[in-house]
């Protein structure tokens, strides 16, 4: 027993900033809890969305989850910065501030960029093609609730066994067991994996939906370019998640089995953990990126009034950028001394990619040229991100230049380029899809005027916090340190650079406050084309019904919806609604995530019996999922008749 | 094929009872179930290959990766309804691709990696 709560609970869980921790999550759990029961809503909580396999919902929760990750990552963003505000602080200790930043980097990458981007996929792209849902809803609904699990795995770490340590990377032989026995890294290695899981199926799931559901017409080159990112993503997503599937099992297999792949001993091979984890790890920035690509490609054609300049120009150059995504990867470890050709290879190919990058970026100058720009929130995340971007472009160039990244490398130069490319690039460009399909995920915009302060806050924060660390990158301070001497030089940009941080984390509470501000006093989208778009999912109400489209639409141009308005084609006559099928809800995929969740538990603790009943599920509820179908429900030509009538789209 | 381009069409104009792709079910599960168990007794092969050190250090690893490509080769055959499907074979674009993909990451790895004989 008390072995057992030794292991569940060892001294870096009972550190006071913990056990607040602990308190707030029990009050939440409770407060939450009670809400419910008051309002008799675990039914309709089960129902409506535990149970859903509708597309529109589980983005929803995906956004949650995102906007959720956001807050952890960017709290434990800001106990960092104020670890390193001033020399000499003992405001956390060194095993501390490892854990922060590890948390810190796996949440932000996994469990806040990934589900944001799946949040705006499932939202946005059924709607875009015209389809009335994914290719494989249930599956869907799997690779959610595989990845809420793993985030709730990962999380407890830091109240229950202790957080992984080993950086956001987790490089052996910092992993190994001999030098790292806490349970931490086990939580990293599983929840990931069980994410991956989930991660893939996604992949595949948006593949087959683009290239089997568009609307009759629409064919590939017709598509919108958040389509063709999506797309593109997917297959990265396809070819590259593997590797880091391979990279986390084998270290996995070493720390819970006793084998040696990565291990000093025993012939082991560090670097090819290394190795593995760079060849998932470059491709994975372009799975990060791409969708923020396309999300700028649809925002900047909207609110500039124009179709996107150059759309060939901007496909091929995503195809271009995927496929060198994948021969770039040793620029990750040059100082690894892998020796010249394989360097200067490896550098030359970092290099050209910057050339596709940039003929995005004329396109969406061009884009603008001559448009009437209108400075709407989601187009200011778009303006704010072209210089952003191309800044953190020309130093990730900097850093291909191999002799120049043996003094670059793991300094504050680096941190400064990935924030500059990971939040100009693809922070801003989830916000401002954020801000552009929120009327349709929900029937009313958000609030502009406060968006607009969240907006400067943000990005002024960003330079101040992320600019001085270029500097204190080139006078030497290194990666992951917690602590610094006086008369380096450094205290000075260090203090600026909190004091930015802080001010990103106001323009994130701003946009939280306006979220809940704009839900209460909703200026609502009645038309179902708030910002007079060109794309498809302007062609329904907003919110997007259930059935998404009552009369599938028929493509013949680009910017399918544009046209359509021009043409006055934008309402669907009476006589050609029918009644629609949707696949029925489900609680298996609820119930897949919680076994993997328990299976998942098992292994960190080693807790072989735990484990293994947890796979028994795994496996019941497969074949179980395999043999009996959930089947169909129809809504009936009158219902779809009806709602379709209120927002007065209907011809007789 | 005249049944096969119906069903292509059939998924193209997507009436809304298409959202699940229907494959055709004719042998039931079987193959699945069969490669399944085909692959857990591949993988013990290799397992037990190496912890009990049954074959000399030297052959191991082509025995292992012989075993590997089999394995890769049952799973697409019976997992991954390689030979199902209407249409143009796409499937053999996205095989190729993968097995691009896949020779180019051992012998980039392989080169990066030679430079252990050289320090140590
Ligand atoms: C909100 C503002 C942010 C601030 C103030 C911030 C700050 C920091 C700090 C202080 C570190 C530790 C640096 C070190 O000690 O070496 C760090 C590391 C990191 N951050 Fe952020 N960050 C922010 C947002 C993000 C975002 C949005 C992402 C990704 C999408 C991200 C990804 C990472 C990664 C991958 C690491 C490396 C962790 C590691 O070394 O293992 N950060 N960040
Ligand atoms: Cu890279």
């Amino acid at each position: 027993m008390t072995h057992l709560l030794a292991q569940l609970f060892p001294p870096s869980v009972l550190r006071p900033m913990e056990l607040g921790a602990d308190a707030s999550i029990v009050i939440a759990t409770v407060a939450i809890a009670a809400f419910l029961t008051r309002k008799r809503r675990w039914g309709w909580l089960w129902r409506e969305w535990l149970t859903t396999v509708d597309h529109k919902k589980i983005g929803i929760m995906y956004l949650i989850a995102a906007m959720l990750g956001l807050f952890r990552g960017g709290v434990d963003a800001l106990l960092l910065r104020t670890q390193l505000a001033v020399p000499q602080n003992t405001f956390l200790g060194a095993e501390h501030y490892n854990e922060i930043f590890t948390t810190h980097g796996t949440i932000m990458v996994f469990f806040m960029a990934m589900p944001f981007i799946f949040a705006l996929f499932n939202i946005a792209i059924p709607l875009m093609i015209g389809a009335r849902d994914v290719a494989f809803p249930r599956l869907n609904a799997i690779s959610f609730w595989l990845f809420a699990f793993a985030f709730l795995l990962f999380n407890m770490s830091f109240v229950v066994g202790g957080s992984p340590n080993a950086g956001w990377t987790a490089y052996a032989p910092l992993t190994e067991l001999r030098f790292n026995p806490s349970v931490g890294e086990n939580y990293y290695l599983l929840a990931l994996q069980i994410s991956g899981i989930g991660t893939i199926a996604t992949g595949i799931n948006f593949l087959v939906t683009i290239l089997r559901l568009r609307a009759p017409g629409m064919t590939l080159m017709r598509m919108p370019l958040f389509a063709w990112s999506a797309l593109i993503t997917s297959s990265l997503i396809i070819f590259a998640f593997p590797a880091l599937t391979v990279a986390l099992a084998l270290t996995m297999l070493d720390r819970l089995f006793g084998s040696s792949f990565f291990t000093i001993g025993h012939a082991g091979m560090p670097m090819m953990y290394v190795n593995l984890f760079w060849i998932w790890g470059h491709p994975e920035v372009y799975i990060l990126v791409l969708p923020a690509f396309g999300i700028f490609s649809e925002v900047v054609a909207t609110f500039s009034g124009k179709a996107l300049f150059g759309y060939p120009a901007m496909v091929g150059s995503m195809i271009a950028i995927s496929l060198l995504s994948y021969g770039v990867w040793v620029h990750h470890f040059f100082t690894m001394g892998a020796g010249a050709a394989v360097n200067a290879f490896f550098g030359i190919s970092t290099m050209l990619i910057a050339i596709p990058t940039g003929v995005k970026v004329f396109n969406w100058i061009f884009t603008m040229w001559g448009g009437r720009v209108r400075t709407t929130c989601a187009m200011l995340w778009q303006l704010a991100f072209i210089p952003t971007f191309v800044i953190g472009g020309a130093t990730g160039v900097m850093l291909a230049v191999v002799p120049g990244d043996y003094q670059f490398h793991n300094s504050y130069f680096l941190v400064a380029h990935f924030h500059n490319v990971l939040i100009g690039g693809v922070v801003f460009g989830l916000f401002s899809g954020l801000y552009y399909w929120w009327p349709k995920m929900f029937g009313y915009t958000l609030n502009e005027r406060q968006g607009k302060w969240a907006f400067w806050f943000f990005l002024i924060g960003f330079w101040v916090t992320f600019f001085p660390q270029y500097l204190l990158g080139l006078e030497g301070m290194t990666r992951r340190i917690y602590i610094y001497p006086h008369g380096l030089g450094w205290s000075l940009p260090n203090l600026v650079s909190t004091g930015g941080a802080y001010a990103m984390g106001v323009g994130f509470v701003i946009l939280v406050y306006s979220i809940a501000y704009s839900a209460r006093h909703k200026d609502l989208d009645l038309t179902g084309d708030p910002w007079d778009g060109r794309t498809l999912e302007w062609s329904m109400p907003s919110p997007a019904p259930e059935y998404n489209f009552a009369v599938l639409p028929k493509v013949s141009t680009r910017d399918a919806w544009w046209t359509m308005k021009q043409a006055g084609r934008t309402s669907i006559r009476l006589g050609e609604i029918e009644p629609i099928t949707l696949p029925k809800n489900t609680g298996m995929p609820f119930l897949l995530g919680l076994s993997f969740f328990v299976a998942g538990l098992g292994a960190v603790f080693s807790w072989w019996p735990v484990a293994l009943a947890g796979l028994g599920g795994v496996l019941a509820l497969l074949v179980w999922g395999w043999f009996v179908e959930t089947g169909d429900h129809v809504i009936p030509a009158h219902e779809v008749r009806r709602s379709e009538t209120l927002p007065g789209r209907l011809e007789a | 094929m005249p049944h096969a381009r119906k069903t292509e069409r059939g998924l193209l104009s997507l009436g809304g009872l298409l959202l699940l792709p229907r494959f055709e079910h004719s042998s039931g599960p079987w193959p699945q179930i069969v490669g399944y168990a085909l692959s857990l007794l591949l993988t013990l092969a290799a397992t037990l290959l190496v912890v009990h050190h049954l074959i000399a250090p030297l052959y191991l690893p082509a025995v292992i990766l012989f075993l590997a490509v089999l394995q890769a080769g049952i799973q697409l055959g019976l997992f991954m309804h390689l030979r199902e499907g209407v249409g143009p074979s796409w499937q053999i674009v996205a095989l190729v691709l993968a097995g691009i993909v896949a020779l180019g990451i051992v012998i980039f790895s392989i080169w990066i990696m030679a430079f252990k004989s050289g320090v140590s």
